[in-house]
This record gives C-alpha cells, structure tokens and sequence, in this order.
C-alpha cells in the first residue's frame, strides 16, 4: 500500500513537473513574443523598460539607475549578485527631415559589423515617434532604371548617405505633423518567422529572448527568494562604450556596477553560432565564456546547476564583453552566459526553443537556494 | 464674374457626376490588398488565376487555358479592345537542397539580391508553406570589409535559404522539393489610408483594378464593341502567356495595365518618368518595349479629361504584355499607375492612382470608338 502511495506520488510529482516543463516553456514563448512586439534601440529603451516594468511581478520595487536601466531584486543571502542583461539592440535613429519629408538616418552606437547599414536597402521600417509608431520604407532604386554605375554607388556601396526614409509625406511639415522627430528610433518591423526545429527568426530577437528569460526567471524566483540576494537588471544603454583607453566597457554596465556593486555578476547576452568551426552550434546548450580558461567558483556553480538539471553547456573562451568589462577587476568575478544565436545582429537571428528554455532553467536553478554555492 | 463662377461649378458638378460614383464603387484597393498576398510566382500563378475566376461575376463566361492564362469576352463587332493584366511576381524556384538541409534556388528572380539577405522567405510546396532565412553572405560580420568583397558577390545563385533542418532528409520531409516556387515574405507597409508599399504589387494592382472594373461593367457600356479582359502569365520571364494568347486573341487595341516604373524617389533622377505618385492613373506612353502613337494618346487624354479621370503621360523603361500583339495588327496603349521602386520588396502604390486606373479602363471601355 505504501509502495503504491509512494508510486502514485512519484507519478503526480512527475506528471505536474511535465505540466509544469510545458507550461514554463509557454509561458517563456509568450514573454518573448510580447517583448519582441517593443522596439528598443541604444538611447530609446523606454517602451521596453516599460513593458518589462509591466511583466514583472507585482510585489517588487523596481529600481532605476537614472540611464533606463529596470532592475529588481530578490532577497537572499549576502551578496549581491548582479544578472545583467541588455535592454538597447543595435538600431538607428532619425537625425533628419529633408524638405520633401524623407528622412535621413544615423545610428547612436558603432555597427556591429560592416554590412548592418547595407541590411536597410529596400526594406520596411517602423519609426517610434512620441505619437506612436510611423510606417516608412528605405528607399531603394528602382530596377529597372538601375545602370551599372548606379548599382555600384547605390546598391553594392549603399550606406547612410543615400538611405531615406519614405513615410508616404511630402514634407517636413508633413511628417512632423506624424509626429516624427530627431532622435526617434527607426527598427525593423516586428515581424516573426517560425522555423522547422522549434527556432525562430526575428529582427532583435536574441536580445528580446534574453530579457523575456530574465523576466521568467524574475517570475518564478520573486515568491520565495534566491539563495543569494540577487540584482537582476535590464541595463540601457550597453551598445555604448565607455571612452577611454584600452578596453573600453558599456556604458550601461559600469553605472550598473557603481549602482548595485555586486560580489559577483553573470552578464547575460548573445553569441554569434552556427558559424562553423570554433563557434558554438545553435540547439547546444547555453554557452559559458570567460577570459581565461579556469574553473572559478562562479563556473562552478553553474557547471552544477547545470549537471543537477540535465542541461548541456558549451564553452568558449573569449575577452570579456563590454557587458561583462565592468566586473572583471578583482576583487569581483564575472562570467558570461550567452544564448547562442544563428544570424546575429541582421533582421533575421534566429534563435532555438530549447536553448533558450536551457538558458532560463540555468539561471533558475543557479539563482534558487543552494543552487549557486 | 459670376457667370464665370457659375460656369465652373457647373464644370465642377460634371466632373462630380461622372466621377464620384465610379470611385464610391470601386473595390480595387481592397482587392489590391487580398491578392497581392496570393502567391504565383513565374510558371506558377495558378492560385492567382483562381482567385481572380473564383470572383469573376457569375454571368461572365471566363476561359483558362492549359498556362493558367484566364479572360473573357463579351460584345461583338469592332473594335476589339483587349485589356489585359500579368498574374505573376517576382521570385525564384527550388534548384536543390544542400546536404546540409539548406535550398538553393535557380539563377533569375528579377528583384536585388541584397534585399532579401538575411530575410525571410516562403517556399510553396506540396505539403504548404516552408518558412525560411535568406542566409547572409559569408563574413557578412566582420567589423572591417574582406579585401576580397568586389569578388564575392551576393545574387541568386549563391544564396542558400535556411530552413530550420540539418540535413537534406529533413528538408525534404518538411515537402521541399526542386521546382517549389519561392517569394519572400510579404508584409503590407501602410503609409496611411491608401497609402501602402509591400511585394507584388506589379502587377497585383493591374490586376485588381482589372477585376474591379470586370466587376462593374454594364453590358450598356460596351455597345456595338468587343471587349475582352485576360490575366495572363509569365510576363516577368518574357511575356510567355501574352504570346499564348496572341495566337487566338486578335485585338485592334491591347491595353497592358501594368507598373509605371516612376522615379518619385529621393535616388532617382527626375530626367525622366518622374510621374508623382498620387497624381493620378498613367498612360505609359513609351517604355522598352512600344511607342504608343501620338494619336491614340491624344484619345485617351480626351476620355480622361471628359469624364474627369485624373491622368499622368509619361516614358520609362521595362516592357509590357501589349507589345506581343502588335505585330498582329493591333495599337499598343500601356496603362498604369505611378510606382515607385518597381520590382522590390516595396512597391508603393496610392488609392487613388488604382481608382483613377479603375476609372479609365471603364471610360475607355464605354467610349473609345
């Protein structure tokens, strides 16, 4: 009789873990795809702290650190540990209105790579205007008018200089009539594509995935605490380099680390996969990255949390990110934890299910008592 | 003075009479909408041709022949006026699928390159639609360009389309399979009300505006003519379907309603084809393929003005399916719409200027003689 009791509660705790797996993996799609709908770009990260200010649970204090950044946090033990994640994608932003109600273009940060302003030619965009969002075009030749020369300069050599906007106005007055102004963010419309393999494609989607992760994290933690008191941040502006010399760090994560001035922090963020050798492989696992190839107790404990739940882990070498720069000198420790993402940083990375859910359930299971010792 | 006044409010209350209830009519622009999202890539318009006979009205006797070219006649005598718009948009077509799982397409496609790098793609197979990304070139992230960049080329042949699938097995268990036509992922981009851009719209619009006004033509209206109306295929690989109905369809005046190539663009050159978008319906007087004569023009812009159709005149480039019957006899009277940035993922097109089209088919149809 016992036996069986103990069979019947092996099955109801297996079965409501299932429920449980199911439900935890739907309920990351649907914050992913309710943060991939927010456009955000460095310097225009309102509208996404304000969602996630929106998603996260009711009783937290959310704190600010004056830039944009959203973070909470969940009591523990002594710490704190920092989860800092980005809340700024790469974008670019209006920087003018011609008089015949084009506008021109210019990014805030650095491109991640020579061909991110090439990726514009012909495409829709959508321009966050203080009255809502404005649909527009970039302007492309037209075919059939396109000589050699033309295709060289405008098509082969296309770059801000000759990409406009074209929000169906005639004028400047026009389109600040629309309520376009200087500065506004201009992204990719929020257009999901659903792959074979579970994966999807999206413009921005690796960053709105690892917020979506944090968030659910956040969701399931906030009830019962973590084992270490831990700050779990949205920082703004960390496609921004800090000037100086040498290495130069994120703007968003150096205020994050005078702000909160964690023990120790796990920058949350993104690597390029599926690039072949040397790279990790999308549907891999989590990827670890450190600067130096030690087993310090930060790795660890996540090389534990992630034997405790069947969680396979790929590992890279690497500097340190600008993200992770901040927390690297000593006393402190750093490490990266990053989705793996085919494509990243065009309109269409593409990231797999099971690596994100692998990602979340990483943290969840590092951050719950006794899960980070 | 007033009598001045008076004269042209009654001009303008003419024009009102006969304008107003074509455009509270017509149902172009919703067409538009519809089907431009159908695909029918060159060589396989089939869902196009249908859905444009499925709406025909029912007392129309519609033929289609074995290409998938649809049209019907109605009226007798002469002149026999054909109007006639293509079915099928740019794409590519299933070439082979890498071991990898990943598809190449057949060289061709007709739109640039660059502009689907790295987007997604639809490919219509047996087992439905297969998503998929344009993959971005190699070395497309390096933070400085490759020394080697003239040399490597972006364009049809050496692009592969992510599907999601790590082996050619899967690939084909998803339904793809060499010869599925491909188009890229289609998303309406509205400016405001009637205002839109987004893939296939040459020569969806044609076709609506078409359909529109085979939805509203009154028998009265043809008197003592022959009119037939045909949608027909591959235009875009050479004016395949054109030449097909060329050897049946004998017409003294072909109208091609079909994209105006305009330079109402902030990278174009105005020196030529800058018909504004907005401004109304287009009679494309010269283009690669015919030289309307002046004498028809003139006809045209009389019809026009006397029933007070906004019209723009102007020359481009690109060809029309209109000039395949001139060497059967028959004068060539493109018709069109100003669209800026023809053959991309977004063409632009105003209500207005579809209306206007809409508008003159009918007018044309009434009172050319």
């Amino acid at each position: 009789m016992a036996q069986r009791i103990a069979k019947i509660a092996g099955i109801v705790a297996l079965t409501t873990f299932l429920v449980s797996a199911v439900a935890g993996a739907a309920d990351l799609k649907g914050l992913t795809k309710e943060l991939f709908a927010v456009p955000s770009t460095t310097g225009n990260e309102d509208a996404l702290a304000a969602k996630i200010r929106g998603l996260l649970p009711k009783g937290l204090a959310v704190e600010t650190d004056g830039l944009g950044t959203v973070a909470v946090r969940i009591s523990g033990a002594a710490g704190p540990t920092l989860l800092i994640a980005a809340l700024d994608g790469y974008g670019h932003m209006v920087s003018g209105i011609t008089p015949e109600g084009y506008l021109t273009l210019d990014r805030p940060v650095a491109a991640p790579h020579v061909r991110f302003d090439a990726f514009l030619l012909g495409q829709p965009v959508i321009v966050s205007t203080a009255k809502g969002p404005v649909a527009g075009v970039i302007s492309q030749p037209a075919l059939h008018l396109l000589t050699p020369e033309r295709r060289r300069t405008l098509v082969d050599g296309f770059s801000l200089e000759n990409a406009f906007v074209d929000i169906g106005v005639r004028s400047e007055k026009e389109a600040r009539a629309k309520g376009v102004e200087i500065l506004d963010a201009v992204t990719y419309p929020a257009v999901l594509t659903e792959l074979a393999g579970d994966q999807w494609a999206g413009p921005d989607l690796g960053l709105k995935a690892v917020a979506a992760a944090l968030v659910s994290v956040v969701g399931d933690l906030a009830g019962r605490g973590a084992g270490e008191e831990t700050v779990v941040a949205w920082a703004a502006q960390t496609k921004f380099a800090a000037r100086g010399r040498g290495a130069r760090p994120a703007v968003g994560a150096v205020r994050a680390r005078s702000k909160w001035q964690p023990r120790r922090a796990v920058a949350v963020g993104l690597i390029a996969a599926g690039k072949g050798d040397g790279f990790p492989f999308p549907g891999g696992g989590p990827v670890l990255i450190q600067s130096k190839d030690t087993a310090t107790p930060l790795r660890q404990a996540f090389e534990k949390a992630a034997a405790a739940a069947g969680i396979p882990l790929q590992y890279m070498t690497a500097a340190d990110s600008s993200l992770a720069l901040p927390f690297a000198a000593p006393p402190g420790e750093v490490i990266t934890l990053a989705l793996p993402v085919r494509f990243l940083n065009t309109p269409s990375e593409v990231v797999e299910a099971k690596d994100l859910q692998a990602l979340r359930d990483l943290l969840g299971r590092f951050l719950e008592p006794g899960g980070a010792k | 003075m007033n009598a001045k006044l008076g004269r042209t409010a009654a001009s303008f209350l003419t024009l009102a009479l006969f304008a107003a209830p074509a455009a509270a009519q017509s149902k172009a622009w919703d067409i538009l909408r519809e089907i431009v999202l159908v695909p029918g890539v060159s060589g396989h318009e089939g869902p196009v041709s249908y859905f444009i006979q499925g709406r025909l009205p029912a007392g129309l006797k519609a033929e289609r022949d074995g290409m998938n070219n649809v049209w019907f006649t109605v009226g007798s005598g002469k002149p026999h006026l054909l109007f006639v718009a293509h079915t099928d948009e740019l794409g590519w077509i299933v070439g082979g699928i890498t071991p990898s799982g990943r598809v190449r397409v057949k060289p061709g496609g007709g739109i640039l390159p660059q502009t689907v790098e790295a987007r997604p793609v639809h490919i219509h197979s047996a087992k439905g639609i297969v998503a998929g990304i344009v993959s971005p070139r190699p070395g497309y992230d390096e933070r400085q360009p490759p020394e080697d960049v003239s040399d490597t080329p972006f364009t049809a042949e050496s692009f592969e389309i992510y599907l999601g699938v790590g082996t050619e097995a899967e690939a084909r268990a998803l339904g793809v399979a060499e010869g599925d036509p491909v188009t890229a992922k289609k998303t309406l981009t509205d400016f405001g009300p009637g205002l839109m851009a987004t893939r296939a719209v040459d020569d969806r619009a044609g076709c609506a505006a078409l359909l529109d006004a085979a939805l509203r033509l009154k028998p009265e209206l043809v008197k003592g003519k022959t009119i037939t109306f045909a949608w027909d295929v591959q235009e875009e690989t050479g004016l395949f379907g054109a030449a097909e109905l060329a050897k049946t369809l004998k017409p003294d005046y072909v109208f091609a309603i079909d994209t105006f190539v305009s330079t109402d663009s902030p990278l174009e050159s105005r020196r030529l084809a800058y018909l504004p978008v907005g401004k109304g319906a287009v009679l494309r007087a010269i283009d690669s393929s015919n030289i309307t004569p002046k004498t028809e023009i003139l006809k045209v812009a009389a019809i026009a003005k006397r029933r007070g159709i906004p019209i723009q005149i102007g020359n481009s480039r690109g060809g029309n399916d209109g000039s395949v019957f001139l060497a059967g006899g028959a004068v060539d009277i493109p018709l069109s719409w100003p669209g800026s940035y023809a053959h991309s993922l977004i063409e632009k097109i105003d209500r207005r200027d579809l209306e206007a089209l809409t508008d003159l088919i009918l007018a044309l149809v009434s009172d050319w003689k």
